[in-house]
């Protein structure tokens, strides 16, 4: 066994444990948000871990940099997707309030409404 | 059997339990953005996959699947969630 | 690497500036293209050059103004940070989800954000959405003010640690990519911000 074969072997199994917690998370967290976390973050991690992991057993540099591109591209859109997940499930009102300790978005947006009527009235 | 596939079994028993929770969560519901999450997981999930197999074979001709498979993934969940938005917005 | 950098060359030579915008952006379009490919031949680097263009001119792509600086010890430093707390805060949400998933709580807070270039906002957001346990639910780009949701948060003292994350992250990439003016003008904001600070707890000792 070579040195690249030991680093894909920690590698692979890491990132797919890091897939799997995050799984496990997408399943049991009680709130949307929660879950949005869950099921965006640690894949990205885990993609990211197992490309690097797959780059030891290839013969060629140039075609690790096609692994290179692959998690750049996961790194660009992994954040993208996660904001548009968050910020259509907020103005869908799919937030359970109860499980946030402060909410100082729905403060701001009170408190732009109070304006407006206020310039209204 | 040399460590190396130990490590190979252990990734594809974990990733596949991985799918395996997203599907229950995907048919469970309960909300739509849920579902949407679960199918970007899913197809994230995918693309680890095809990684893994990568690595398996030694073989870069399934790298173009790879990124192939992530693109499609982000611009289908991106206009799904989009649309979604656009509809809560119809409700009022 | 450096794009065009405007230390204080505001009303100096506009249109070349575009033109190096729009350079670098071809030559990233190409370079994806020939990565793409797998062998950079002269033929593929042309037709890559060519596509680029044709691009280019079909969708039109808005012009961006790059107003940026790569400093590339901050940069590799700002890469490090970010793979940390991408880790860390993965094990984190982990542990959550195995043990006490139903504990899980969350929270939104408001940062005013102390840079006010659009590129570094952007560039802040999808950092801090990168990692598991924060995400920006909204930006409020008048007033420069992220809302951002962060987990597992339990406690006011964890609220203020999210804040201070937040605020850190920023930092370090006004530290890493802004201009010379960006800088400048992110530490007289922080300055302004700090002395409303202790204005406030003076109010509130009171």
């Amino acid at each position: 066994m070579t040195a690249g074969d030991i680093a894909t072997a920690v590698l692979l199994p890491l990132g797919a444990a890091f897939a799997f917690t995050g799984t496990v998370g997408l399943v049991r967290f009680p709130t949307l948000l929660g879950r949005v976390h869950a099921a965006t973050k640690p894949d990205t991690v885990a993609l990211v871990l197992v490309l690097a992991g797959a780059a030891f057993q290839l013969p060629d540099p140039r075609v690790a940099a096609w692994l290179g591109l692959a998690a750049l591209f996961q790194f660009l859109t992994a954040p993208v997707l996660a904001q548009t997940f968050g910020r259509v499930a907020y103005s869908r009102g799919e937030i359970s309030t109860g499980h946030l300790i402060t909410d100082e978005l729905a403060d701001a947006v009170e408190r732009s409404r109070e304006d407006d009527d206020g310039d209204g009235g | 059997m040399n460590p190396l596939d130990y490590a190979y079994t252990v990734t594809f028993v974990l990733l596949g339990a991985a799918v395996l929770l997203t599907l229950y969560r995907l048919v469970r519901g309960p909300s739509v953005m849920d579902r949407l999450v679960c199918l970007n997981a899913v197809s994230v999930l995918l693309v680890t996959f095809i990684a893994v197999e990568v690595a398996l074979r030694g073989d870069h001709a399934y790298i173009g699947l790879v990124i192939t498979f992530a693109l499609l993934g982000f611009i289908g969940s991106l206009t799904a969630a989009r649309f979604a938005e656009r509809r809560a917005h119809d409700r009022g | 690497m450096s794009a065009p950098s405007d230390a204080g060359a505001e009303p100096g030579r506009p249109v070349r500036r575009q033109l190096l915008g729009r350079l670098v952006m071809a030559v990233w379009l190409t370079l994806m293209w020939v990565i793409l490919w797998g062998d950079a031949s002269p033929g593929t680097v042309v037709a890559g050059a060519g596509v680029a263009a044709g691009c280019y001119y079909a969708a039109r792509l808005p012009h961006l103004p790059v107003r940026l600086r790569f400093r590339p010890l901050r940069i590799v430093l700002l890469i490090g940070h970010i793979a940390v707390d991408m880790l860390v805060s993965s094990v984190r949400v982990a542990f959550h989800a195995l043990w006490r998933p139903a504990q899980m709580r969350g929270a939104i807070v408001a940062v005013p954000m102390r840079t006010d270039s659009d590129l570094l906002l952007v560039m802040v957001s999808a950092g801090l959405s990168l990692i598991t346990g924060s995400l920006v639910i909204e930006l409020n780009r008048e007033e420069g003010v992220l809302y951002v949701h962060g987990t597992p948060v339990s406690s006011e003292r964890s609220v203020r640690h999210l804040r201070r994350q937040v605020r850190r992250t920023e930092e370090r990439f006004v530290r890493a990519f802004g201009t010379q003016r960006d800088i400048d003008e992110f530490e007289r904001e922080e300055q302004e911000l700090l002395r409303a600070d202790e204005e406030n707890s003076e109010e509130e000792t009171r």
